[in-house]
């Protein structure tokens, strides 16, 4: 009965009839009245959404739109309904009160002059033609215009039920989807299908394609690297090479990690990160390499040769902003995802002896307990940043709770001698303030009293004070929780870095041997010289900073959304086709010279300085890989990531810009 | 009151119509009715026999149901090969029985009836229910264009001898209730057809019509399906070979030679099912138009022949930043200029060569050219302009059609406007605005030949035109509901039209009459497409395809329905093997043309089951990225060029 209702259709309630009749100052619509209104206002409806739907037809489209209906009322005589042309359908609200129902739709109240002060908006792009190859002789090229070979959903399907692959049959290929050149051509001798499941064979091209670009991921040269994970972030028909390229990162991670090679596990880093950006790949069936590798990348211990000195920060920093990125990507009701994530890091937190730590006995236990028991400072940091990424929330319920004990820690560790402990204590303090002041700021009211925080938080309580102060007083501060994953990164405490000032950057021209790589025209390059006033003894004298400034592009990115179609190599514009923020941004690192300037424009920028070491002071590390030879000229390069991008700009520069974004670094 | 009377009132006009005056005022004196109602009621003749037969089942709205039911069961009972055919009678009694229950105001009824039954119908009828739906009341019959058409037209049904004898029989038997016999009587026109029969599948291919089948008479008429001779061709090879020797090294054009005297040997062969040449004036070549057809001849004679293994390359053209509102779109028959319609009224011309758009020169300038100069025709225009687009304004609403003439230099436009626009590509103006059409027009087609062209729109007629009178040559009209496609055949002869009412209709261009009426389609037809051969005649729908033999009026080969949304572009490729048809669900399929004729040819020898089927005809389907089609198009060399509008990702 209620099924048939639907199929032939609704009709408008008497109610809605007489509520209208009382909008329009009729205060009493009788029953029957109402009722044959009712009726008669449904047919006429109806009769318009009919003749609506030729116009739709005719207008080649499978979605009603207002002009279809003003079209119609046009062939009725009838004068069309101005003002209602909107680019999104008007929502209707509900409400009810005095026993009644009511839906309608809301209408603002719209201040003209607010309109007329507004700027005038952007003007509409022009349309344009572009043409490219769907089909060459009956087999579609992978190329970006065209969908890819295997759409998501397969893929998944494929995951969850590789069966379903075997039972197809075999004319899915001539039914369904395009094929790659590979399938075309099994397709005349149709019996190959079924053995494709069990080896994952790879055609000529894809073989070199694989080594190609995982060469130049891990290799020495920038710019092929650049274009090799544009590639990767970018390139559909990815997904017959996916199991390898993850075993490759998880491979690759584990061997650095023991050889403790800082930049190839930031090149691998990077290849997740195109991995994950690139939206025709189903990640799921490979998380299981993934997150190892990436955790890893977050808690180790150790990540570089000289922990003083290098800046494995930077790597921990942008490994969590990906783990947040796959827990927000895959987290589903099954499979627990962030949760487990989450607990992870929460347990690196965890003291050893918990148990004091949260009926708050205090220093002396965890004080008396061995120093080789303890988690590192430096995982500290990595659980820390990794939690923090994961929302205000998280912070709240996992670091908050212990401040006390983190900051018992990071006192020790700086009144302690090691100067590595030292370095970490302070990056830790630094980065617990920074995540937690927002928290904080939220938690409590204003009084913010020091000798309430130092009973609340121990010995990063007055700190952390200060902190929250001086976020409420900054009228910018009012992001609240937000601003937790808005990271301005690290800045003094690498003893390397200097303290860069305008001068530097903009006067000092690199003694490199090689000729600097302008990767975009908006990229600038600036080398600097050493900073005097580098306290480690040991730092090599010529220090060269390498600056990339991006502009932010991704407007462009959403108007025009194909435009861009085209991969182009050797450039950060973030012009894909599918309207994904791709921001792989290029680091040189290679010793550089040559164009130095100040990055022009208004438009909010990102700049990152990283520090390189000169080649010649090596330390010879015997590399695992051939590839890591090449890569070992950039290897254990102290990285640094200047917060504040004004000085780098010299001296008269707009706002500072939000750096935002690690990406480009790694 | 009225609900008492309306029988009164019908015998009342009853007794106006034969002219009995002295009953007349009788009647009206013991009803005491005044002049007024009676000048009211203008019932339609059916209705009012309807009413007066069915006088006495009135009052009984009970005895539908129960005639439906026996109905239903006598179908069902009866064996299989009348089976389906009877069962067609199913839906047109089923809808006249509603109507009439609303006539009678028995509206609950009638409401409850539709719930009953309507779901048991055939799931093409639904939509169609589903409008009828609508239908609540007696006023409401009156000025519904489906409820009219059902109470003002007969609905086709056909009958094998026996299954009609059974029917007859059965009719006889339901003497208490004369229900079923007055609908048979005044509302469904059986046609009796020799032979066994139809299978259930025979019965599907026809069906669906807004009214029924086609009745086998109304396709009787011989249709000229041949191809015209090209008597310009006799005269043109010599210069168009000339030229290619020129061109290129003396050796090869021996082989073209071959070849193209292939091309002039089957022609000159009269066809026996061609029309003679002069059956339609056709306009003469001008100087320019051979030079275009030269250039067609020797573009043709680089064409790849192409087959299931040799599949066509197609080149995609992405609209940017258009988003909903580029509706149509067309390249020129030399594939140099590609045009697109758009919902704000705009036209614009786009070149896919380098070659820029040139317009002509200013009056002044023109005067200084020498007329007898041997390339006045380039020195004519303006080459200055560098234009690799131009827009042409003019319509007052959306554009659902451009066309380009045959010859590139005009382009001719059908808008919500109602009017019709012809376009110069030289001075890159309007030059005539044909009214007539009094709604929306839906589509425009040029003639193969030029100088003719067809338009259709939603004032359900198609009319024929040529340029150079602004009143229509011909008005074709008999379809049920929005004429909503034309396409004109490859002859010139005959124009092709499909409709809302989900029927294709071949009209002869000459009388203005309609030659073939082709029943099958279960949804409103958007496109046409006539084979290279001009015997077959490729129809698409919403998500259907169906090809027709126009030989006969019958379908040839309803292939799969594997688009999921109305399919909007049908191209041959110019040696007829493959069929190329675009829809809105992004994807192009490519179909084995040749496999398609021959199957038709043979002509049910098995009915082979769908899935062979579909093997067969397709060859292979392209998704794209996001971008309905809008448009395909074979170039010359048999390269398939397609258009759609990148519709963002989401």
């Amino acid at each position: 009965m209620g099924d048939s209702e639907f199929a032939y259709g609704s009709s408008m309630s008497v109610d809605s009839m007489k509520t209208i009749a009382e909008s329009i100052g009729i205060a009493n619509l009788g029953d029957d009245a109402a009722k044959e209104l009712a009726d008669d206002v449904t047919y006429r409806l109806k009769l318009i959404v009919q003749d609506s739907m030729k116009f739709m037809h005719h207008s080649k489209r499978q979605k009603l739109s207002i002009t279809d209906i003003d079209n119609a009322l046009k062939i009725k005589n009838i004068e069309c309904q101005y003002g209602f042309i909107q680019p999104d359908s008007l929502p209707f609200r509900f409400a009810s009160g005095g026993g009644r129902e009511l839906h309608f739709v809301e209408e603002k109240e719209v201040d003209l002059s607010d309109i007329l002060s507004a700027p005038p908006p952007k003007i509409p792009l022009d349309v344009s033609v572009r043409a490219h190859w769907l089909s060459v002789d009956g087999v579609q090229p992978t190329v970006p215009e065209n969908p890819p070979p295997l759409s998501k959903e397969a893929q998944k399907l494929e995951s969850v039920d590789p069966i379903s692959k075997l039972s197809k049959p075999t004319n899915k290929d001539a039914a369904g989807k395009p094929m790659c050149g590979k399938a075309a051509r099994l397709k005349a001798s149709e019996s190959v299908h079924v053995k494709q499941l069990a080896t994952h064979e790879l055609s000529v091209e894809q073989q070199l394609y694989y080594k190609e670009i995982t060469e130049a991921c891990v290799g020495s040269d920038e710019g092929r690297r650049a274009e090799a994970l544009q590639s990767l972030a970018c390139d559909p028909g990815l997904h017959e090479m996916l199991p390898r390229m993850c075993t490759f990162i998880s491979e690759g991670v584990k061997v650095n990690v023991v050889q403790n090679n800082l930049a190839l596990l930031i090149y691998l880093m990077r290849m997740v990160k195109a991995l994950l950006d690139n939206q025709s790949l189903y990640l799921e069936k490979y998380l299981h390499e993934l997150i190892p590798s990436v955790s890893t990348c977050i808690v180790s211990r150790q990540l570089c040769l000289r922990p003083e000195m290098d800046n494995h920060w930077a790597l921990r920093d942008f490994a969590a902003r990906l783990m947040a990125q796959i827990c927000k990507t895959f987290n589903t009701s099954t499979n627990n995802l962030q949760t487990r994530v989450t607990r992870l890091f929460a347990k690196a937190l965890q003291c050893p002896s918990q148990t004091n730590n949260e009926t708050g006995v205090g220093p002396s236990m965890v004080t008396s307990m061995k120093e080789s028991e303890k988690t590192p400072l430096a995982s500290l940091y990595g659980a820390v940043q990794g939690l923090a990424e994961l929302g205000p929330e998280v912070i709240k319920v996992f670091i908050l709770p212990r401040v006390r004990w983190l900051g018992e820690r990071v006192e020790g560790a700086l009144s302690g001698l090691g100067g590595a402990d030292r370095l970490a204590a302070g990056n830790l303090k630094h980065q617990l303030l920074k995540v937690l002041a927002p928290v904080v700021r939220q938690l409590r009211q204003p009084p913010d009293l020091p000798e309430e925080y130092k009973r609340d938080y121990g010995y990063l309580g007055p700190s952390l004070q200060q902190a929250v102060s001086k976020i409420r007083s900054s009228p910018s501060g009012g992001g609240g929780g937000g601003a937790v994953a808005v990271v301005t990164c690290t800045p003094p405490l690498v003893p390397a870095a200097p303290s860069p000032s305008p001068s530097h950057h903009t006067s000092h021209i690199s003694h490199g041997a090689k000729t600097v790589e302008t990767i975009a025209t908006r990229n600038v390059v600036i080398s600097a010289a050493p900073a005097p006033q580098s306290p480690a003894p040991s730092t090599p004298p010529p220090q060269k900073f390498v600056i990339v400034s991006q502009q932010k592009a991704p407007q462009m990115v959403s108007a025009q959304p194909a435009s861009g179609g085209h991969i182009v190599v050797h450039s950060s514009q973030p012009a894909i086709v599918r309207s994904q923020n791709v921001q792989s941004v290029v680091v040189t690192s290679g010793p550089a010279g040559g164009a130095a300037g100040g990055p022009a424009g208004g438009a909010p920028q990102k700049v990152v300085v990283v520090g390189v070491q000169p080649p010649h002071h090596l330390a010879p590390a015997a590399p695992a890989q051939p590839a890591a030879l090449t890569a070992a000229h950039v290897s254990q390069a102290p990285v640094s990531v200047v917060a504040k991008p004004v000085f780098a700009r010299g001296g008269a520069a707009p706002p500072p810009p939000e750096l935002d974004d690690l990406s480009h670094l790694a | 009151m009225a609900e008492k009377n309306t029988p009164l009132l019908a015998v009342l006009q009853l007794l106006r119509k034969y002219n009995l005056k002295g009953t007349e005022d009788i009647l009206r004196k013991e009803a005491s009715l005044g002049d007024v109602e009676f000048e009211n009621l203008d019932l339609p003749e059916v209705e009012l026999a309807s009413i007066l037969t069915s006088h006495h089942t009135e009052s009984d709205p009970y005895s539908y149901e129960f005639a439906y039911d026996n109905l239903k069961k006598f179908i069902e009972n009866s064996l299989d090969i009348y089976k389906h055919e009877l069962s067609t009678l199913l839906y047109p009694v089923f809808v006249h029985m509603y109507l009439a229950l609303i006539l009678y105001d028995h509206n609950e009824h009638a409401a409850n009836f539709l719930e009953k039954f309507g779901v048991e119908q055939e799931d093409y009828y639904q939509d169609d229910l589903k409008r009828l739906a609508i239908v609540k009341h007696k006023d409401q019959i009156k000025g519904n264009e489906l409820a009219e058409i059902y109470s003002t037209n007969k609905f086709v049904v056909q009958l094998s001898r026996d299954a009609s004898s059974q029917l007859k029989r059965f009719l006889q038997e339901q003497k208490s209730s004369t229900v079923i016999i007055n609908i048979i009587n005044n509302h469904i026109q059986v046609e009796v057809h020799d032979g066994p029969g139809r299978t259930q599948a025979q019965v599907r291919s026809t069906t669906g019509g807004l009214l029924g089948e086609a009745t086998r008479n109304e396709n009787r008429t011989k249709v000229y399906y041949g191809l015209l001779k090209e008597p310009d061709i006799q005269v043109l090879p010599a210069p168009v070979e000339d030229e290619e020797e020129a061109e290129e090294t003396p050796d090869k054009p021996k082989k073209k030679k071959a070849k193209k005297e292939n091309i002039f040997m089957k022609k000159p062969k009269s066809d026996p099912n061609a029309p003679p040449n002069d059956r339609i004036p056709l306009p003469e070549l001008k100087e320019t138009d051979k030079i275009e057809k030269g250039k067609a001849i020797r573009e043709a004679s680089k064409r790849i022949q192409l087959g299931p293994e040799t599949l066509p390359s197609i080149c995609f053209y992405t609209l940017l930043n258009s988003g909903h509102t580029a509706i149509c779109t067309d390249i020129c028959d030399g594939s140099t200029l590609l045009a697109v319609g758009f919902s704000n009224s705009c036209i614009k011309v786009w070149t896919l060569t380098p070659v820029k758009l040139r317009g002509m020169k200013s009056a002044e300038k023109l005067l200084d050219i020498d007329r007898e100069a041997g390339d006045v025709l380039v020195r004519m225009m303006e080459e200055r302009d560098r234009d690799t687009c131009r827009s042409l304004y003019g319509h007052s609403g959306p554009v659902y059609k451009v066309a380009f003439d045959p010859f590139k230099t005009m382009l001719l436009s059908a808008s919500e406007d109602s009017t019709v626009r012809l376009w110069s590509l030289q001075c890159w103006t309007c030059l005539v605005v044909y009214r007539g059409h009094v709604w929306p027009v839906w589509d425009v087609r040029w003639s193969p030949h030029g100088h003719y062209f067809v338009t259709s729109g939603h004032d359900r007629t198609a009319r024929l035109w040529a340029t150079d009178h602004h009143q229509p040559l011909r008005i074709f009209s008999g379809h049920l509901s929005d004429v909503d496609c034309v396409q004109f055949h490859p002859n010139s002869n005959y124009v092709a039209t499909g409709s809302s009412d989900r029927t294709v209709r071949l009209w002869d261009c000459l009388t203005g009459t309609q030659v073939r009426i082709m029943t099958g389609h279960k949804s409103t037809i958007f496109t046409l497409a006539f084979s290279v051969c001009g015997r077959w005649l490729a129809s698409g729908g919403n998500g259907e395809l169906i090809v027709w033999d126009i030989s006969t009026g019958t379908p040839g080969a309803i292939l799969p329905p594997l688009h999921t949304a109305p399919i909007h572009a049908l191209a041959f490729s110019r040696d007829g093997t493959i069929l190329s048809s675009g829809s809105l669900d992004c994807s192009i399929k490519l179909w084995d043309f040749n496999a398609i004729t021959e199957e038709a040819n043979g002509e049910e020898v098995s009915t082979n089951n769908a899935v062979q089927k579909e093997d067969k005809y397709l060859l292979r389907s392209f998704a794209t990225k996001n971008s309905p089609i809008k448009g395909l198009h074979f170039t010359r060399r048999n390269l398939l060029l397609a258009v759609g509008s990148y519709e963002g990702s989401s």
